[in-house]
């Protein structure tokens, strides 16, 4: 076998692999540099895959169930934003919440409105929301450094007391952060129910949570958490490309590599990789 | 004060009067109650189903029983965190550890003492996967929450690598291991009627009452609460807070653990991947609802006993997907919380 087959189906899974990342990543992006912790990225996700998913089955159109999976995930962002803003909420305890009610509620769905063995269904090509996905990390770059926008995020996330007493509403310009994460995320969820064609349970299978993992790796920087998600993306592909083949005459198991993610990630916490700054407001009122 | 408090203090004031979590509570009614409404199934019939389905009848009560045991103990495992100021998300991954461990325990050591050792070795396993959350978080400041959910995947890959390998039965088709002897069961301790007692709803008994004599009496539960309170006016008491947030959640662990292995020896018998089917998840919303003290544990995961067992019935009478009993999992977290922080900034 030559090399370049191998490469080239190496390059075009990571790219596939990371697509949703990218997306989820950049959700977690304008939330937790606004200050607002978010574990509900797999919620999101979730919920926007399957409302896109039943209303790709409802009308034959291809934009329309994108704008649904973007609707349901700005839905679920906007109750965050309501819980943790107004309610006062834990971050937290908030975040788990939407996540069950992702959960039970794409169960309900899929259970009783979703008819199995549909038809092909419209949907965008996947150039096109790969292409979103992968410009996204540096438009946020640039925006969160060269615009007022970006700046006043950086800073409500860093201190909303001194933000405050510089005229900026902390709640105002969370609701931004949040909405466009609900939009990244709803794409991130789009963009999974078009490559796989349909809608399955669980199909996030941990994708917001590993999305959240490149975030915190790559620092809360947007570039940098490109370069995680494709790194993770990267090891997806290698294990995908070596299932079945034995590594140094040992057989290792998948789930290994899988979980090498999650590892590296607790180890980037533990401090081993260098002093990755979170946003130092993060979780405050 | 801080700032930010006086502020949103002033403008929210809507909050304050008390509308605002009734409005929650409504809307969470009606998505429920529409979300019935919207397969068929009528609201009253079905709620009367799900606790038909969960109290109606010895056999189901016994069922009801085995769903709370181990969201009491998973309950007790996530309360005594957040008594500490900490949110264990990993008792799903100390749950899973602990009763693989369990399992593992229970086959090469059959009998009473392999019990024993089981349930040690369960204890263990969950306590050791927490333990790099709580250094982290102790000595390196590392968010809790994202250590715990990435230690979760961990778990639950490398478990289900090691039952799909060398900890297989060698007789089963799936990834599983091997069913322990009749000898490691643990046994009923009580009948009432046809009311089955297991022993694991005694220790789950024991676990939660314990926990709340040592946090009332104990010296060490003393400091976790002034750590959970004010973790700065906790250091300037004498309090060791870094040693306090590492037993704390070590310990925390290592109650998940034992409701993994409580789940195994007790209930289940065998361990697969699925052991835990979200009670760690779960065992949030048990400990969040139980409020203050840990006998509220009791209630709270009765209640989310009632749902787990009563759930599986309206699916199959009503058509009413499991899913929801999820919904009103998420709901009722959340108007819990909503009624904590009611009191902690207006009762204070």
């Amino acid at each position: 076998m030559s090399m370049l087959p191998i490469a080239k189906s190496l390059a075009l899974g990571t790219i596939a692999w990371s697509a949703p990342l990218v997306l989820a990543a950049m959700g977690g992006f304008t939330s937790e540099r606004s200050g607002i912790i978010n574990i509900a990225l797999e919620g999101k996700m979730l919920t926007a895959a399957c409302a896109g998913f039943v209303c790709s089955m409802v009308w034959s159109n291809p934009y329309l169930p994108v704008l649904a999976a973007i609707g349901s995930a700005t839905l679920l962002s906007l109750l965050h934003w309501l819980l943790t803003q107004k309610y006062r909420l834990d971050h937290v305890v908030s975040g788990m919440a939407i996540n069950a009610i992702a959960a039970g509620g794409t169960n309900y769905l899929n259970n009783r409105f979703v008819s199995i063995g549909t038809s092909q269904i419209q949907v965008l090509p996947m150039t096109a929301l790969w292409a979103i996905a992968y410009s996204l990390p540096f438009c946020l770059f640039l925006y969160s450094r060269y615009t007022r926008g970006g700046l006043r995020l950086f800073a409500v996330g860093n201190d909303p007391d001194k933000s405050r007493l510089l005229g900026v509403q902390p709640q105002r310009v969370r609701l931004l952060g949040l909405v466009a994460t609900g939009v990244f995320t709803g794409l991130a969820g789009a963009l999974l129910f078009t490559s796989a064609g349909q809608f399955t349970e669980g199909m996030t299978a941990g994708k917001g949570f590993i999305a959240l993992a490149a975030l915190i790796i790559g620092g809360w920087r947007p570039l940098h958490a490109l370069a995680a998600c494709l790194a993770f993306g990267f090891f997806q592909a290698v294990q995908l490309q070596l299932q079945g083949t034995k590594l140094a005459g040992a057989d290792i198991p998948a789930q290994v590599f899988t979980s090498l993610p999650y590892i590296i990630t607790v180890v980037a916490l533990a401090g081993f990789l260098g002093k990755s700054k979170a946003p130092a407001g993060l979780g405050r009122l | 004060m801080r700032l930010s408090a006086a502020f949103a203090k002033g403008r929210s004031s809507w909050i304050r009067e008390g509308w605002a979590l009734w409005a929650l509570i409504v809307a969470s009614v009606l998505i429920i109650y529409g979300s019935f409404i919207l397969v068929g199934a009528p609201p009253g019939q079905t709620s009367l189903d799900l606790i038909r389905g969960s109290l109606g009848s010895a056999a189901r009560i016994t069922g009801t029983l085995r769903e709370v045991t181990p969201l009491l103990i998973a309950g007790a495992a996530v309360f005594l965190a957040l008594k500490a100021g900490l949110f264990n998300i990993g008792v799903e991954g100390q749950f899973t550890v602990g009763g693989l461990a369990a399992a593992v325990v229970a086959l090469r050591i059959p009998g009473p003492p392999g019990v024993v050792l089981a349930i040690a070795a369960g204890m263990l396993a969950g306590g050791l996967l927490a333990l790099p959350a709580a250094a982290i978080k102790a000595y390196r400041g590392g968010h809790e929450v994202i250590t715990t959910i990435m230690l979760n995947n961990v778990a639950g890959l490398i478990t289900t690598a090691l039952v799909a390998g060398p900890l297989k039965a060698p007789d089963s088709q799936s990834p599983e291991t091997a069913t322990v002897s009749a000898a490691s069961y643990l046994p009923d301790i009580l009948h009432v009627g046809a009311i089955e007692v297991s022993s694991g709803l005694l220790i789950g008994t024991l676990v939660a009452a314990g926990l709340w004599i040592w946090l009332k009496r104990g010296v060490g539960g003393y400091e976790l609460r002034a750590v959970g309170a004010n973790p700065i006016a906790a250091r300037f008491a004498g309090i060791d807070v870094r040693r306090v947030i590492l037993r704390a959640m070590t310990w925390s662990g290592a109650i998940g653990g034992l409701a993994g292995s409580v789940q195994v020896l007790g209930f289940q018998h065998y361990f697969n991947p699925d052991l835990s089917s979200g009670y760690g998840f779960d065992a949030l919303g048990v400990a969040l609802i139980g409020g203050s003290t840990p006998l509220g544990l009791f209630p709270s995961a009765t209640l989310f006993g009632i749902l787990n067992k009563g759930g599986t019935t309206i699916q199959v009478i009503d058509q009413v997907p499991k899913g929801i009993t999820y919904v009103v999992l998420g709901m009722l977290m959340v108007i819990a919380a909503a009624i904590r922080f009611r009191k902690v900034a207006f009762v204070n």
